[in-house]
């Protein structure tokens, strides 16, 4: 299923993506700052202009910190094929996306990779939504 | 479910080499379901290729949901062959001192005009057979707002307040609904870059349907407190059949403008 809905997002990708999102990429968004991330989904905020979800990264000494990682809006998320329920509370997931240059603890997300080893192609405002 | 969703990868099979994992998707036969309904591309139709449809007494039909047809990241994108940008002193002084994160449209407030956001948007007229007194554009994003433009032949009134969309009139030449408007603040920028304008901004924009899925808008930008001469761009926008409008309502959690950096136009 995710799997499949990963491919879907990704298939749709080509057809509905516009040239950019309510805001410049670049102005919020580091793409010389890549950024891989892996823990477990806290919450999802299913909301514009985004929506959203956090999840707990623990680092090597176990310390937890929050990651809040942005999708695309709502609209274009359901137009590729996702729902609300796509991304759970609960679920593992590996992201990779862009940091932040506010310097918090912020990326888009571009894939995510779930604990199955799927990775779904994330829309996100550097695609264009 | 999961047959559902594969045949919407099926259908969109077209694109999936992007995606890398094309040889593993299935066939499958059935409809999608939770994904998108009308909204869901594989679901939509292609655009026919076909000449632009015509209202019953003849006026070309502008209505459907389109995407695009105005600047979005920088306005000098669409400018047409011979035409420049000649900003004024002043305004020169306030484009380069435009931070991103200032930009109207990121916290959620509207385009304006020409700017478009990336988000689709519908041409209504009303009535919808016969001559129309009434042109709406609705607009998803970015704000869920309209336009209005005045088909009933009235002019500007001049007791304007200044407004995001100003004041329309429209009327057919031929093919083409020229729009002409007047009345806007100077709140909205032109683009990501931050193009600015002045309360005298005048634009008229003609729209030509050139066939069914494609709309054309030229643009005349007139602005003598900004800018040394008019200018005149041309953007395009295209047709999503079988789109319907969705809910964005962009301030609903906007965390964007306190991550936002650096000038505009980065």
């Amino acid at each position: 299923m995710r799997i499949v809905f990963g491919f879907l997002a990704a298939a749709m990708l080509a057809v509905v993506a516009p040239v950019s999102a309510h805001h410049s990429f670049a102005a919020q968004y580091d793409a010389n700052q890549p950024v891989t991330l892996t823990g477990v989904v806290t919450k999802v905020e299913w909301t514009n202009p985004h929506a959203r979800f956090y999840i707990n990264v623990k680092d090597a000494d176990g310390q937890t910190t929050t990651w809040n990682l942005e999708l695309a809006s709502p609209n274009y998320l359901k137009r590729a094929g996702w729902s609300s329920t796509s991304l759970k509370e609960g679920d593992e997931v590996t992201v990779e996306g862009s940091l932040a240059r506010s310097g918090a603890n912020m990326a888009n997300a571009r894939m995510v990779t779930f604990a199955d080893g799927t990775r779904v192609f994330a829309r996100s405002s550097a695609d264009g939504a | 479910m999961r047959r559902s969703i594969l045949t919407a990868v099926a259908l969109a099979g077209g694109t999936l080499a992007l995606a890398g994992h094309a040889q593993q998707v299935p066939v499958a036969s059935t409809a999608p379901a939770g994904s998108g309904g009308a909204n869901n591309p594989s679901l939509a139709g292609t655009v026919p290729d076909a000449p632009a449809p015509r209202l019953p007494d003849g006026t070309p039909d502008l209505s459907g949901v389109w995407v695009g047809g105005g600047p979005v990241g920088d306005i000098r994108d669409g400018l047409m062959p011979g035409e420049e940008i000649a900003l004024l002193p002043a305004a020169e002084a306030l484009m380069k001192s435009r931070m991103a994160a200032d930009d109207p449209e990121a916290r959620c407030l509207p385009t304006g005009v020409p700017r478009t956001a990336p988000y689709p948007w519908r041409i209504v007229q009303t009535p919808a057979f016969g001559k129309a007194t009434h042109l709406f554009f609705l607009f998803e994003g970015n704000i869920h707002s309209y336009r209005q433009i005045f088909m009933d032949g009235r002019e500007h009134p001049d007791d304007l307040e200044a407004t995001w969309y100003g004041h329309s009139v429209g009327h057919w030449e031929g093919e083409t609904l020229v729009i002409e408007t007047v009345g806007f603040n100077d709140l909205f920028w032109f683009d990501f870059v931050g193009h600015p304008h002045t309360t005298q901004l005048r634009t008229v924009e003609r729209y030509t349907r050139t066939n069914m899925g494609t709309l054309e808008n030229v643009t005349t930008v007139s602005d003598p407190g900004a800018y040394l001469k008019p200018f005149t761009i041309k953007f395009t926008a295209t047709l999503r059949p079988g789109w319907e409008l969705m809910e964005y309502i962009c301030n609903e959690n906007n965390q964007d403008v306190e991550h936002i950096r650096g000038p505009a136009g980065l």
